[in-house]
């Protein structure tokens, strides 16, 4: 029987299909996010294998989901589907495909486009239900890798920059590793996620679903190109460091990591809201950067210096904190800005569902500042006097602190991905007399 | 402005004829002489690692679908941790006999992808052909890292690891986008524009 499945298994692998295509698209009419001035009489989309239509095979929406195409059809080359389309308003509009493709795979995909107006990307095509739980958690764990790796990094540049004992250093080595294949890992996951939403797709249709409208379409897409390379090159860089025991390869790889981050920042609402500017962009990179170094640090405390380093652990708790008290106005000045640009209103804090996430997250990051305040002014002063009793203390007390700091990034992680309160729109400026000269 | 995917395909089967031509000169002569240059134990493995960074720009510029990226990323992971843990072996970092089963598992790891993400028959264009072959080829030829790694300095497995790389290079040197293959073309595929 084992011998029958086995057969079986191979068997389907090295005869995969009976008849064997798998369509892309190649063009489309019009083309994504494309800004028409005259309203088209019809959809086409051309792909590079023959395909069949299946009901419903292109659908268009207008953006309160009002269906404006009529029934799709092939044209007299198979590579075209036609779809005719009402008389389309000026407004955006979203289109939904799949087409069966010669292996009897459904290919999927969305894209968008505009009459006289602006077409949205294709993360906020019509259908797109927004972030969901599991992206929360996905955008968490992307933030804990970047503390592990970046942070990590930070640490033993700043803090720590001398040679460490052999066992210390293939812990750090080993942490800020775990943190840069995760970064990886955990980014892949997010973009498919976000893809998965704007397709609107389970995940066995996902496989053959076309993604290059998202890739190259939005503002996420190209900070998932930019942010997947550079880090990359990040974890390249980190394990020649590890190689060749050549701690100066840290610091392009530091340096790398932090501007890559600034991804992020360049593809949320500090960038893509109303209000956004680049001063609201700088503020969303220094807070993101100035948490992931605090974290990054905290944790490098407790898992390498502490338990594998033990000459070294009052100088690199000392500089720490020196260090967490500029880190901490950074974070509470870029923090405070961006939650004035992005609500307004006080009353927003407890009116709106971001402002009630935004009071949970200050009401953690205000546990974490009044832990972080107990360092810096108990336990700081006591090793500063030569106090060695503290010592023994002081790593339960880190590991709580760093505890909370990840609560307060999950709490980030829900934060960046739910929607502001719209702007009020301000007053339109009142009309200046002109007064002519006599 | 990208380059066609078949260009990117015979970048990727130089390095892989490079390095297929420096394990083949290790085998036959010997360890003991191609370590005469302390380099020249770093050039193969370093060949790999760095192969694995360059694979990242094209899971994210070369894929329209979903399998594809999944695909690709794969083989760039596999390629820097086979390439890192050879070098961390030759270098001395890593101690344990057991990294060497690094490159098996990429191998494996790198078969299956070929065979997952082509979904046409061997016979419907040239390049899914290749891409059967490829993936049958990696995971049948996993046997020589893995005899490699248990039993060193056995000239079948080492020239049999060598020679994987120049065949895979070979097939990867005969890929072309839209091509028939054996004189067979499925008509699903398209007229072959070059």
């Amino acid at each position: 029987m084992r011998r029958v499945i086995v057969a079986a298994g191979l068997a389907a692998l090295a005869f995969p299909g009976n008849a064997f295509a798998h369509a892309s698209l190649e063009h489309t009419w019009p083309s994504f996010r494309q800004r028409v001035q005259t309203a088209p009489a019809s959809v086409r989309l051309n792909f590079d294998q023959a395909v069949t239509v299946l009901p419903g095979s292109v659908t268009v929406y207008r953006a309160g989901g009002t269906v404006v195409s009529g029934a799709a059809r092939s044209g007299a080359d198979k590579h075209f589907v036609v779809t005719p389309v009402r008389k389309l308003p000026k407004g955006p509009y979203t289109v939904r495909w799949h087409v069966l493709s010669g292996d009897g795979h459904v290919v999927s995909g969305v894209f968008t486009f505009g009459v006289r107006y602006p077409a949205p990307p294709p993360t906020d095509a019509y259908g797109a239900s927004g972030p969901t739980r599991t992206e929360h958690v996905v955008r968490w764990a992307y933030f804990l890798a970047l503390a592990l790796l970046v942070g990590g990094m930070g640490f033993r540049l700043l803090i720590v920059p001398g040679p460490l004992p052999r066992r210390a250093e293939r812990r750090f080595f080993a942490v800020t590793g775990i943190g840069a294949v995760a970064v990886l890992e955990v980014g892949i996951a997010a973009f498919l996620l976000r893809a998965e939403d704007a397709l609107q797709l389970p995940f066995g249709r996902l496989l053959y679903g076309d993604l290059s409208p998202i890739v190259g379409g939005t503002r996420f897409g190209e900070a998932f190109i930019a942010m997947t390379l550079g880090f990359a090159l990040v974890a390249a860089l980190l394990y020649l460091a590890w190689l060749t025991d050549r701690t100066i390869l840290l610091w392009p790889a530091f340096l790398l990591g932090l501007g890559f981050a600034s991804g992020l920042s360049l593809s949320g609402h500090s960038a893509a809201d109303a209000g956004s500017s680049w001063l609201s962009e700088l503020a969303d990179w220094i807070h993101l950067s100035a948490a992931t170094l605090w974290m990054g640090g905290l944790v490098q405390l407790v898992v390498v210096v502490w338990p594998a380093a033990p000459d070294l652990r009052r100088a690199a708790f000392l500089r720490f904190s020196r260090l967490a008290s500029v880190l901490v106005a950074c974070l509470v000045g870029a923090g405070i800005y961006l939650s004035v640009l992005r609500l307004p209103q006080l009353s927003d804090l407890w009116t709106q569902g971001y402002g009630h996430v935004l009071l949970v997250k200050l009401g953690l990051v205000c546990v974490a500042l009044s832990w972080g305040a107990v360092h810096h002014f108990v336990a700081r002063p006591a090793l500063e006097r030569g106090d060695g009793g503290i010592l023994t203390r002081l790593p339960r007390s880190l590991a709580g602190e760093s505890t909370v700091a990840m609560a307060v990034l999950l709490a980030a992680a829900v934060l960046v991905d739910s929607k502001p309160p719209p702007q009020r729109p301000t007053k339109p400026p009142t009309a200046q007399r002109i007064v002519r000269a006599p | 402005m990208q380059p066609p995917a078949e260009h990117v395909h015979w970048m990727f089967a130089t390095g892989f004829l490079v390095l297929g031509l420096c394990l083949l000169a290790e085998a036959i002569v010997g360890p003991e002489v191609w370590g005469k240059r302390r380099w020249r134990a770093y050039l193969w493995p370093g060949f790999a690692f760095v192969m694995g960074v360059f694979m990242w720009p094209v899971m994210v510029f070369f894929t329209n679908s979903t399998i594809h990226t999944l695909a690709h990323g794969a083989w760039a992971q596999v390629m820097m941790l086979a390439g890192g843990a050879e070098l961390g072996l030759v270098r001395g970092k890593l101690r344990r006999p057991l990294w060497r089963l690094c490159v098996a598992l990429a191998f494996l790891v790198s078969g299956a992808a070929f065979l997952i993400h082509e979904q046409n028959g061997w016979y419907f264009q040239r390049s899914a052909f290749l891409h059967h072959l490829i993936g049958w080829l990696m995971v049948g030829a996993a046997i020589f890292p893995l005899g490699r790694a248990l039993r060193r300095r056995s000239l079948v497995f080492e020239s049999g690891f060598a020679l994987t790389f120049v065949v895979l290079a070979v097939c990867l040197y005969c890929d072309r986008d839209l091509a028939p293959v054996f004189g067979h073309l499925s008509p699903l595929a398209g007229t072959p524009h070059r």
